[in-house]
């Protein structure tokens, strides 16, 4: 009966164990880190470089260079409030060719306040804040974009969303395709921003790292809000106040968190 | 006599020899106290525990006999690893090797045992982790109920019936699983939530079993419910309902018997909490085949046990549950 007993004490002890109070916890001036990782697929399979990916029209592409930027990440937590990161330190370019061996392009943000937060908001692109600071005001990013490619000219502005490649239909094969969609100048803004929820709150303390596992589905980049035709001049889209402004909305709703970690 | 007191030796240095073990392992993890936890050293312990190591694996052998003994568990995994429909799968061998024990108490009560060691290890691409260690413990108490039939003559029970095996038997298990594996929060980025040692959890375990032991055949169901605690990690796997049942029969000679059996099984699990909140995906059930058989020779019992899922749904989908094979070679009490 002795077994019996301890076993019986043990339960107990678990049970006890189990129901610990949570007292609230004071998180005043605590940071920690989060990293969001960026997954770019097409319709559901992960992105392959120079793969032939078909789309609507008849038409397929195959891509060489993809590239984003991403700007303004802010995080909202259970209670409504916003933790915007350092202005000077948000802006990212998400490179494809910079993807790890899972195929993940990863942001590590530091010195984000201690919290549970329930969404991610970021933007596509530079707004016309940032923008309006003028070249010295962008810091290292203005160079990082330069040499990524990611500029026409100053005056112009960044690029966006950069998508290199070709794309064939029923007439043509291998046909160039570049989509570069920004803002022109102060004249045409294309900076739109997304708001994803979590599946779950993500938690952020000195000593925890949550992962955002955020997926790019860049065939909506083409086949999205709206579809369009390479073959009706979207195979070359670069400054066109017509073409632009449909890409960068689909670009703004080709992203989802699929899942997060916390630990 | 000479015969006799050296099989109850045995008995008894094999008793201890489990007992001894068994105590250090909880010792050492510091085990028994749960606050003890709260150190990085020595982590306290499972899903491992639980689908590698009991649930619908059982926890003793087709006659319901006393023992101690070894017990091997070979299972495989194949896991989708990454968020798309191309992504590559990666592959889970889990090796489980436990020493396990069947104690009597009295006529009614009994214990049964189980302290797993495990060696996992998971393969993606060419890169292979493997993870090892003391896995989680479990204890749990029975109770025998025999239904002794009254004779037809007369209204008395025979009350001596209850030393001889009774035709049907109830049981009833209370035992509480122990977190002296150690739970890996980082592993929790795996799709398959298994790949742990240990779940870090205590957790209660109730089981209810009805055995029938005929002539020529025999009936072993067991009903379990696993209550699973929350780990530090404040990460809690979800609780979980094995079911198993087997039939059997026994072929005797003069030196073995051999019991072959069929079985039926199945695990379902609720989803796995973090902070409180539920997450996606991590809920499953699966149904499982077994073919084996008992050989007896003398005290000893050799099993082997293969078992093929016949329907699952694990994780979303994302995890497949391969053949599981068991062996154990179990000394009698």
């Amino acid at each position: 009966m002795k077994i019996v007993k301890l076993s019986i004490a043990l339960l107990m002890c678990a049970i006890m164990a189990s129901c610990s109070s949570d007292d609230a916890e004071d998180l005043t001036g605590e940071t920690g880190n989060i990293i969001l990782k960026f997954d770019n697929g097409v319709d559901g399979n992960d992105f392959v470089f120079n793969t032939e990916y078909s789309k609507s029209n008849n038409e397929s592409f195959k891509l060489e260079t993809v590239k984003y930027i991403i700007s303004n990440v802010r995080f909202k937590d259970a209670d409504g409030n916003t933790f915007m990161y350092p202005t000077e330190d948000n802006a990212f370019i998400i490179n494809e060719a910079n993807a790890n061996n899972a195929g993940e392009i990863w942001v590590e943000l530091t010195g984000v306040d201690a919290a549970n937060y329930t969404e991610i908001t970021f933007g596509i692109g530079i707004d016309q804040a940032r923008f309006a600071l003028g070249a010295e005001g962008q810091g290292d990013f203005l160079e990082q974009a330069e040499a990524e490619g990611m500029m026409w000219s100053w005056a112009t502005g960044y690029k966006f969303i950069r998508l290199d490649g070709t794309y064939s239909d029923g007439t043509v094969t291998n046909q160039a395709l570049n989509m570069h969609m920004g803002s022109v100048g102060t004249t045409l803004d294309n900076y739109k921003e997304t708001t994803l929820a979590f599946p779950n709150s993500i938690v952020v303390r000195n000593d925890k790292t949550p992962e955002v596992h955020i997926v790019a589905d860049l065939m909506k980049a083409f086949d999205g809000v709206q579809s369009v035709k390479f073959s009706e001049g979207y195979d070359q889209v670069h400054v066109d106040e017509v073409e632009t402004p449909i890409i960068a909305t689909n670009v703004a709703a080709m992203f989802m968190v699929h899942h997060v970690h916390n630990h | 006599m000479m015969k006799d007191l050296q099989s109850f030796n045995i008995k008894c240095v094999l008793t201890i020899c489990f007992v001894l073990f068994f105590g250090k392992i909880k010792a050492h993890n510091g085990c028994l106290w749960p606050y003890k936890s709260h150190t990085d050293f020595g982590v306290l312990c499972d899903l491992c525990s639980c689908s590698t190591s009991s649930g619908s694996m059982g926890f003793g052998t087709l006659n319901n006999a006393n023992f101690v003994g070894l017990r091997y568990i070979y299972q495989k995994f194949e896991s989708q690893n990454g968020v798309f429909q191309n992504s590559p799968k990666s592959e889970e061998n889990f090796n489980t090797y436990q020493l396990w024990a069947q104690i009597p108490i009295n006529n009614k009560y009994y214990v049964t045992a189980n302290l797993p060691y495990q060696d996992l290890t998971r393969s993606l691409n060419e890169t292979t982790q493997n993870i090892n260690g003391v896995g989680d413990a479990n204890i749990i108490a029975w109770y025998k109920l025999p239904l002794i039939k009254k004779k037809k003559n007369n209204e008395t029970v025979d009350f001596n019936k209850t030393n001889q095996t009774a035709a049907h038997t109830l049981l009833f298990g209370l035992g509480v699983k122990l977190p002296t594996g150690k739970f890996e929060e980082a592993l929790t980025d795996n799709v398959n939530p298994g790949f742990q040692v240990g779940t870090g959890s205590f957790d209660g375990i109730f089981s209810a079993g009805y055995n029938y032991a005929g002539n020529k055949i025999g009936v072993n169901t067991l009903l379990s419910y696993y209550l699973k605690g929350e780990n530090k990690n404040e990460y809690k796997f979800g609780d979980q309902v094995s079911f198993s049942t087997n039939v059997y029969t026994v072929f005797k000679t003069k030196k073995i018997n051999i019991m072959p059996f069929l079985g039926l099984s199945g695990d379902s699990y609720s989803e796995i909490k973090q902070y409180n909140e539920t997450l996606n995906d991590t809920n499953g059930t699966i149904v499982n085949t077994s073919i084996g058989t008992e050989v007896n020779l003398k005290a000893f019992v050799l099993g082997v046990n293969f078992t093929a899922p016949i329907h699952q749904d694990l994780f979303g989908g994302n995890v497949q549950s391969k053949n599981r094979l068991a062996l154990y070679l179990n000394y009698s009490l």
